[in-house]
């Protein structure tokens, strides 16, 4: 990341960005009706962990091993969700 | 210079990662599977059963939204350790490390204040499904960020040596990526334990 000037620190706006959608995940979860809110602070918490993953841990400038260390837990993770979801869903 | 050495010097050089990044990275990817299948089976769980909802309003939504903000902000004062190391500022470098370990602490303080009351509201791990995964999953997450703040008095101690930032100030870059990722935990939990 790019470093804002001699003082700014580049990771104050990342900060800002993440306390809002922090108070937005919040708010939806009360303004909005169920699915929609559920819908909202789910995908606001992919994009806060995005954002940290991205800017504070420096995935944004890694290599691509690093990237594939992290990305295939997350690919089994979900291949553990997808295997046990059919037999949620067909044996309620 | 003896063979085993060559070849440790040898391996050394070929490698584009320093060990140490590699090596929390590596125990990072272990992390995501634990938390990981935590989580999705949480889900499923809940996917398979009604009246979750009912359960997670015990929680206040104040009491997790401030925790929330106070974890995003050490993961702030985290990263910021680690860019003072990179420029050389050594009384910010332990004045950021210091703060990240007083928000860590303030979570913790909280999350227990929070364990007091629904233990004595009888919300315990045997109540049900939902306080179970409650009490394991922020439990598991809360022994994470006492090891981090564990971690980070360690570095903080043999920084506020004389000389001890430019010495040991490398590894704030591993206490971070560590404590990066129990923040990005958090990130799950709060929706899934107090929102959704």
């Amino acid at each position: 990341m790019k470093e804002s000037g001699a003082h700014g620190s580049p990771y104050l706006l990342i900060w800002i960005y993440l306390v809002v959608l922090a108070l937005a995940s919040v708010a939806a979860s009360i303004v909005l009706p169920k699915v929609p809110a559920e819908l909202a602070i789910y995908f606001l918490a992919l994009v806060k962990a995005a954002l940290v993953a991205m800017y504070f841990m420096h995935l944004k400038v890694e290599r691509f091993f690093i990237h594939s260390l992290s990305l295939i837990p997350l690919a089994l993770v979900l291949v553990l969700f997808l295997g046990v979801l059919q037999d949620v869903v067909f044996n309620r | 210079m003896s063979t085993a050495a060559h070849a440790s010097a040898g391996a050394a050089e070929s490698t584009p990662f320093p060990s140490a990044k590699l090596g929390i990275w590596w125990f990072l990817a272990s992390e995501i599977m634990v938390f990981g299948g935590l989580i999705v089976s949480y889900l499923l769980f809940r996917m398979a059963g009604p009246g979750w909802s009912a359960e997670l309003h015990h929680n206040s939504t104040l009491l997790g939204t401030v925790n929330t903000l106070v974890l995003l902000t050490s993961s702030f004062t985290m990263v910021e350790v680690h860019r003072a190391h990179g420029r050389g500022e050594e009384a910010k470098f332990r004045l950021h490390l210091a703060l990240t370990i007083l928000l860590g602490l303030v979570f913790l303080a909280i999350k227990g204040a929070e364990y007091t009351a629904h233990i004595r509201e009888g919300l315990v791990p045997a109540k049900s499904m939902f306080w179970a995964f409650y009490f394991g999953m922020t439990g598991l997450h809360g022994l994470h960020v006492l090891g981090g703040i564990v971690a980070n008095a360690c570095l903080y101690a043999v920084a506020a040596r004389p000389g001890g930032v430019a010495r040991y100030g490398h590894r704030a870059e591993m206490n971070g990526l560590y404590w990066h990722f129990v923040d990005v935990v958090w990130i799950f939990l709060f929706p899934l334990l107090y929102l959704g």
